[in-house]
């Protein structure tokens, strides 16, 4: 039985692995006319295919097991209280924006949940209306104007574009990050357990999006990656115009807009 | 009795109101089962007319055994019979299709919106799954020119604990109301998430193909 655990996961390792080289081949032969914005689509589906099979076979069993496990306060306790670590990275990105007011809203949304919500547990700045405003590095060089790049699938990490990328890895390597606090920590098991945790509570709070995708996509690539940058877009523009853009659809407008319209049945 | 026939007394006219009152109660107590939908009018304004056909889909979410089962093909058939008679899915359908409409014969369009209409049952269900007790849809005060034809009306579905998630509807005006065709779920526009992968079905088996497709994700 021991011998048997300590095995399975470098099978399986190797398995998403021999998953990956099959995918890699046979990605880059099938695009025929990538999207603009994913000028690497053959690679990245590989690498999709290859977070695919891992997650499959390791991160989402372990993320239905945890929320099988876990009690429902319990977990929500979790989330709320990475969210209040994330809200004091989204506050430092506000003011980067030059964006008085999320700044001191957000301010706000951690001071109100480390005391009364009992140290982020709780979050009662949302149950008074104080809304999570979500901000990154990202969007921070998006609002700067710098446009996303390329999108990439990261391995493991997943959807990402040559902007967000950067900034994330820019933001580790820099020691400025939502996990800045944790890994003050000087006990080394405790600092990775807790970034593991974190892992783990971001995987679960993606599952229900996760069958969402799998339930209406026609082709989960091509929806993950639209969705996406479809937000990150979004994100940017409601930042540096009155209201997010709406989406013209009008150029595509038919001619024979008025003609009698097909029965459906 | 002959008394209160001549005399139109203080007594006999706080009698009938008290019964007044009484049917008045009775019947309020009669309608006020949390299943009684309210009558949508989709002439109202536009945050009026999305605001009641959502309450109305999570009134009935929220207290179906069925769905408290996790029984999510309720949640579609509930969606079907309170949601999409407000939707104009065949120009979510069209404009999903863009240029390519215009390829595709009578009986191919036709086809196509009904294979698509799956997938927008079980988009709209999904912004409904997970709701508990305590969810609520709150209205955004409306932005924009109210006498538009082609309007936003954006919302919040609140749960008891963890972020509230922004759903937004786009409404045009018909003759015969106001009618949804797209929507967003945290600035995803359904749409606009559909053209890459309708043109590139498109492209790969042409619209047969993508109808063929669509049907095969009805029956998953």
């Amino acid at each position: 039985m021991k011998n048997q655990t300590r095995h399975t996961p470098r099978r399986r390792y190797s398995l998403g692995l021999a998953a990956a080289a099959v995918a890699l081949a046979s990605g880059c032969a099938t695009v025929e006319s990538p999207s603009p914005r994913d000028p690497l689509e053959s690679f990245n589906r590989g690498v999709f295919a290859f977070n695919d099979a891992i997650d499959g076979a390791l991160f989402k069993p372990i993320a239905y097991a945890y929320r099988d496990l876990t009690p429902a306060p319990a977990r929500s306790c979790i989330r709320n209280v990475f969210g209040n670590l994330e809200d004091v990275w989204s506050a430092f990105n506000s003011l980067l924006q030059a964006r008085g007011h999320d700044f001191f809203n957000t301010l706000g949304r951690v001071m109100f949940n480390s005391t009364m919500g009992l140290g982020g547990c709780i979050d009662v700045a949302t149950m008074n209306g104080a809304h999570k405003i979500n901000n990154d590095l990202g969007t921070t060089l998006g609002v700067w104007g710098i446009g996303t790049g390329p999108y990439l699938v990261a391995p493991i990490w997943g959807p990402t574009t040559l902007r967000d990328g950067a900034a994330t890895l820019g933001g580790l390597a820099a020691n400025v990050s939502p996990i800045t606090p944790i890994k003050a920590i000087d006990d080394v098991p405790v600092r990775n357990s807790i970034i593991g945790l974190y892992a783990l509570d971001t995987r679960e709070s993606l599952l229900d999006a996760d069958e969402l995708v799998n339930r209406t996509a026609l082709d989960r690539y091509s929806f993950i990656r639209d969705a996406y940058l479809q937000r990150r877009d979004a994100l940017v523009n409601q930042r540096t115009s009155d209201g997010a853009a709406l989406p013209d659809y009008s150029d595509d407008e038919l001619p024979d807009y008025t003609d009698p319209q097909p029965d459906t049945q | 009795m002959h008394d209160q026939h001549t005399s139109f007394s203080i007594t006999g006219m706080s009698r009938r109101l008290f019964m007044a009152a009484c049917v008045a109660l009775a019947a309020l107590v009669a309608v006020a089962p949390a299943h009684a939908q309210a009558p949508v009018d989709p002439k109202a304004e536009p945050n009026v007319f999305v605001e009641t056909i959502a309450s109305n889909a999570l009134q009935a979410v929220k207290n179906d055994e069925a769905v408290k089962r996790g029984d999510l093909k309720r949640i579609n058939e509930l969606v079907d019979q309170l949601i999409m008679p407000y939707v104009n899915f065949e120009k979510t359908t069209r404009l999903a299709a863009g240029r390519h409409w215009r390829q595709a014969n009578p009986e191919q369009r036709a086809a196509l919106v009904e294979a698509f209409k799956g997938t927008l049952i079980r988009t709209y269900s999904g912004a409904l799954a997970n709701v508990d007790a305590v969810s609520r849809i709150d209205i955004q005060p409306f932005r924009g020119d109210a006498n538009a034809d082609d309007v936003v009306v954006r919302s919040l579905v609140n749960r008891s604990n963890g972020p509230s998630v922004a759903v937004d509807y786009r409404l045009e005006k018909t003759p015969q109301g106001w009618k949804v065709y797209d929507l967003n779920i945290e600035n995803i526009w359904l749409i606009q998430n559909y053209r890459n992968q309708f043109a590139q079905q498109i492209q790969q088996s042409g619209i047969d193909g993508l109808i063929e497709a669509l049907n095969r994700n009805n029956l998953k």
